[in-house]
């Protein structure tokens, strides 16, 4: 069949893109490794693969180039801008679109490390041909993802040109097909709700980039081994590995950030496995950089200072494979799916593990045994090795966590990640936290080699006292009671404290060349702010009416969501709060959610409004977004855990006459209902009354019942009748209050119990909207956020002094 | 040698500490039947909503309370008490992991986790109904 309008020229542009970017770096991986060699041929080689990695790079550029434009003009024949983009999405989400799947995403990392690769072509002189091999070769792997051939029956790669949607095998008896211009009627299927969030505009860059980066250390590492200079690589790769900490740091807060205000679980960290599999790199990485700091002159523990950027490396690939095999299953909320490409990510994984693990092997005994000096006990080199030490500890135990679901496959076991993940992370992450924090304080007032005690103890005396006061000041104002707690908030105060002493005595005030003590108050403030925003988050919206299920756990309340209903107003912690009604607006809809704080005289002043809203997805199910007021001091959280959606019903309802179903109750003399409006009240029964409004026989029994009827401004009366006539039940007749949209009928007497029956109605539309909602509190969570950004400026200016020194 | 002797012990005992306690804190997928064996743990039990009975939540009485039948991935039907919200488009839900407890005849649960259908292998593909 002839199909109109398909747009496949694109597509086989595309793909000779894709191929040339393989096989060109295949060849420049060849010609660096020749080229690494000293010999007299080296300069040939060199040049050519110059040439090669230039063509694999710009391909990668032009795959990049021929998706965006596939993405930017809804050519929905391919199945990966089908799959990811439709027409009513804003343009300012292509960007995410290119991302969300497998193949962008690593298209994004693959380009990144072109980026890298021409900078490094400029700037690693000798180190040039090895590095950049090792590079290539991590290219040709990355590039053999996009290549989607079928080698021995197995498929290598899904390639975004060339799957076409009417040819994806799960759409091949889709009716639309037989149409030539199906094309007309197509529209994508769109981009996950979640993901469409400026958040996620930048985060997977800047996430993807600090990915990218660890290859550098990487390929030093190798190159050193491989060279037999051991040493020598470890300066250049410096101002790399810094690099990486910041951006690859940046990127993990970015994600913290955007689970902050755009997720649902209440908090910006949260212990999942996706979340890990990105910190746990970052960790070891700080410990590689601070091991290559001690040891780029003379080496003392270059093992651990191999291992740590070759691990680095690995975890990268290690946890890609976690988040995009879908072995994580059920245990995160971020589950990709396996897309048959796990076999393929674990071939890279070993790969570059045995090349590391081999070249470590072989050069071993060259500084492992290394008989004769060892660095003294208080030193500087000394304590980074220990911190290392530590950090490596402290990722050991994440990651082990974190791959349960990988034992669980390995061992055939049935564990289960824990039920309360943060409490059995943090019970191992904050003993890590305070040693790393203490030798964070203390780590710059050691010397190189030797230390005198007695001076050092001094110059750290007075940070240590400081920090002790103002521990005790906060620990007092915030009610922190905890022992571990008041432990970890003492020694990141002692971190930030120390550190700026250190910038202001012994720098004095040179900021320039305080780059790492800047950045470690940043690194200090950042724990110290989740350790009091975490610690000393506030549930306000507590529901008290609820059962008591302390019996499942002390952690788990059951009373954080309550409801609320339009107009009604509840007190939560200090404020009131009332729900004002929702909002359409396209896609979503909006809960406008009032604040009002308590003046002196008493007085309701309203403080501030809070929107959540809830995206509504036919496609890909709703998705429900908080809001949150910030404040100097502390952050106001606010979700809508339930609501109707439904705008038609209640427009529907307003101004009808019809009632609800009747609600049927049982009253005794004094006994009360409980309307959505009103209260009722059963006063009295009487016999006595006047009869003749209603027709009645003197053979006849009739009892009236009073009914008061209260809302919040007035008092009405209700008077249903019960008529037994010739020992039959009449039919009774409801009597109506029709302000309050209410009728009662007199059903029965029992006189068993001494109770009568009341049939209630209320009309439809007085049934109120109503939300179930959380309010949280976040107290000083702005000193992470400024923590993050003064750790990142410290780096930053650590990576200049260190370029300037370099040069 | 000697201090890197005792370094080394002592990141091989906070090793050993982590995968002990790690895998003590961990807790164990199960079915109903197994749960029901040991009240006092906690676990994960997968399955499916029974969409032919009933779920009730009624948030001006509790707003923390949401019950529904559960079907295990053995088959067997439990009534279960969710002491949360219920979640939104529930319904839609195709796999459910409930993280809980057995309490006699119902499965009290602390939390949830769904697994939503991904469209994507439906095979369905939405028309653009007013083509602009």
């Amino acid at each position: 069949m002839e199909y109109i309008g398909e747009h496949l020229l694109i597509g086989k542009i595309g793909n000779v893109f894709v191929i040339l970017s393989f096989v060109a770096a295949l060849l420049a991986s060849i010609c660096y490794f020749f080229a690494a060699r000293d010999n007299e041929e080296t300069a040939s080689w060199k040049g050519l693969a110059k040439n090669a990695f230039l063509v694999h790079g710009l391909s990668v550029i032009g795959i990049v180039v021929m998706l965006f434009i596939m993405l930017y003009n809804h050519y929905f024949e391919y199945e990966y801008v089908w799959h990811h983009s439709n027409k009513q999405m804003p343009m300012k989400y292509i960007l995410s679109c290119f991302w969300e799947g497998q193949e962008g995403s690593f298209l994004l990392w693959t380009f990144w490390h072109v980026v890298i690769g021409f900078i490094l072509q400029r700037s690693a002189k000798n180190w040039e041909a090895p590095v950049m091999s090792i590079i290539s070769l991590v290219q040709v792997f990355l590039t053999s993802v996009l290549l989607g051939i079928v080698i021995f029956e197995h498929r290598i790669g899904s390639n975004p040109f060339t799957v076409l949607l009417r040819n994806h095998p799960n759409f091949q008896q889709v009716p639309i097909f037989s149409n030539p211009g199906y094309l007309e009627k197509l529209n994508g299927k769109g981009l996950n709700p979640l993901l469409q969030n400026y958040w996620m505009t930048i985060h997977p860059p800047t996430l993807f980039l600090g990915f990218a980066l660890t290859v550098v250390p990487f390929a030093f590492a190798i190159a050193g081994l491989w060279k037999k200079d051991f040493i020598g690589w470890i300066k250049p790769a410096l101002p790399w590995a810094f690099v990486c900490i910041a951006i690859l740091g940046t990127g993990i807060l970015m994600g913290g950030a955007w689970a902050y205000e755009a997720l649902s679980f209440g908090g910006f960290w949260a212990w999942d496995p996706v979340e890990n599999a990105s910190l746990v790199p970052w960790l070891t990485l700080v410990g590689a950089a601070h091991v290559m700091l001690v040891n780029k002159t003379k080496g003392q523990s270059l093992f651990i200072t191999f291992l740590l950027c070759i691990l680095t490396f690995v975890l990268i690939l290690y946890s890609t494979f976690l988040t995009r095999s879908g072995i994580l299953g059920e245990t995160s909320v971020h589950a990709f799916t396996d897309n048959g490409m796990s076999g393929q990510l674990l071939i890279y994984l070993f790969f570059f593990l045995a090349l590391g693990v081999v070249l470590l092997c072989i050069n071993a005994k060259r500084f492992l045994i290394k008989t004769g000096e060892e660095e003294g006990l208080w030193s500087r080199e000394f304590w980074m090795f220990v911190g290392a030490i530590v950090l490596l500890g402290s990722s050991f135990q994440i990651m082990f966590s974190t791959s349960i679901p990988v034992w669980n496959k390995l061992f055939d076991t049935k564990m289960a990640p824990p039920s309360n993940p943060i409490a059995s992370y943090n019970a191992w992450q904050i003993p890590f936290a305070f040693v790393v924090t203490l030798l964070i304080a203390v780590g710059q007032y050691f010397k190189y080699k030797q230390t005198a005690l007695p001076d050092f103890l001094k110059r750290l005396s007075i940070s240590f006292f400081a920090s002790i006061i103002v521990t005790a000041l906060f620990a007092y104002a915030l009610h922190l009671t905890r022992a571990h707690y008041i432990l970890l908030m003492f020694s990141t105060l002692f971190a930030v404290i120390a550190n700026a002493n250190y910038i202001v005595t012994v720098l004095q005030g040179k900021i320039k060349k305080a780059g790492a003590s800047v950045a470690h108050v940043g690194f200090a403030l950042v724990l110290l702010g989740a350790l009091i925003s975490t610690s000393k988050k506030q549930i306000i919206s507590v529901d008290n009416s609820g059962t008591d299920i302390s019996s499942l756990g002390e952690k788990i309340s059951g009373r954080e969501n309550i409801m609320l209903k339009q107009g009604d107003t509840l007190s939560m912690g200090e404020y009131e709060v009332t729900y004002i009604g929702k909002r359409f607006e396209g896609i979503n809809v909006f809960f406008d959610v009032d604040y009002f704080s308590k003046g002196k005289d008493g007085k309701l002043n309203k403080a501030f409004t809070l929107s959540p809203r809830v995206q509504t997805n036919p496609q890909m199910g709703n998705v429900a977004e908080p809001d949150t007021r910030h404040f100097a001091t502390f952050d106001v959280y606010t979700h809508v855990t339930y609501a109707n959606l439904e705008n038609a019903e209640e427009e529907k309802a307003k101004g009808s006459n019809e009632y609800s179903p009747a609600q049927i109750v049982d009253l005794k003399k004094g006994d009360s209902i409980f309307a959505s409006n009103a209260i009722v009240i059963l006063d009295s029964l009487s016999t006595n009354f006047d009869k003749t409004p209603y027709n009645l026989k003197a053979t006849d029994i009739a009892v009236k019942a009073y009914l008061r009827v209260l809302d919040i401004a007035k008092a009405y009366t209700a008077n249903p009748v019960f008529i037994i006539r010739n020992n039959n039940i009449q039919k009774p007749e409801p009597v109506k209050v029709e302000p309050l949209g209410l009728q009662f009928m007199f059903s029965k007497i029992k006189p068993e119990t001494g109770s009568i029956e009341i049939s209630m109605q209320e009309k439809k539309s007085n049934k109120r909207d109503f939300i179930i909602m959380q309010a949280f509190i976040f107290p000083y969570i702005n000193v992470l956020w400024i923590g993050c950004i003064v750790m990142v400026i410290g780096t930053f200016l650590a990576i200049v002094e260190r370029l300037k020194k370099n040069v | 040698m000697k201090k890197m002797h005792i370094i080394g012990i002592i990141v091989i005992a906070i090793a050993i500490g982590t995968i002990f306690t790690t895998l003590s804190s961990t807790s164990t997928y199960a079915s109903f039947s197994e749960a029901a064996q040991e009240p006092d743990s906690e676990f994960h039990v997968v399955g499916k909503l029974n969409k032919e009975k009933e779920t009730v939540y009624d948030p001006q009485a509790n707003a923390n309370l949401f019950t529904f039948f559960m079907i295990d991935n053995k088959g067997k039907e439990c009534k279960v008490l969710l002491h949360k919200n219920k979640p939104q488009d529930f319904e839609r839900s195709e796999q459910i992991v409930l993280i809980g407890k057995m309490q006699g005849e119902a499965f009290e649960a602390s939390d949830i986790l769904m697994k939503c259908p991904s469209k994507y292998n439906e095979g369905k593909i939405q028309e653009t109904t007013a083509s602009k």
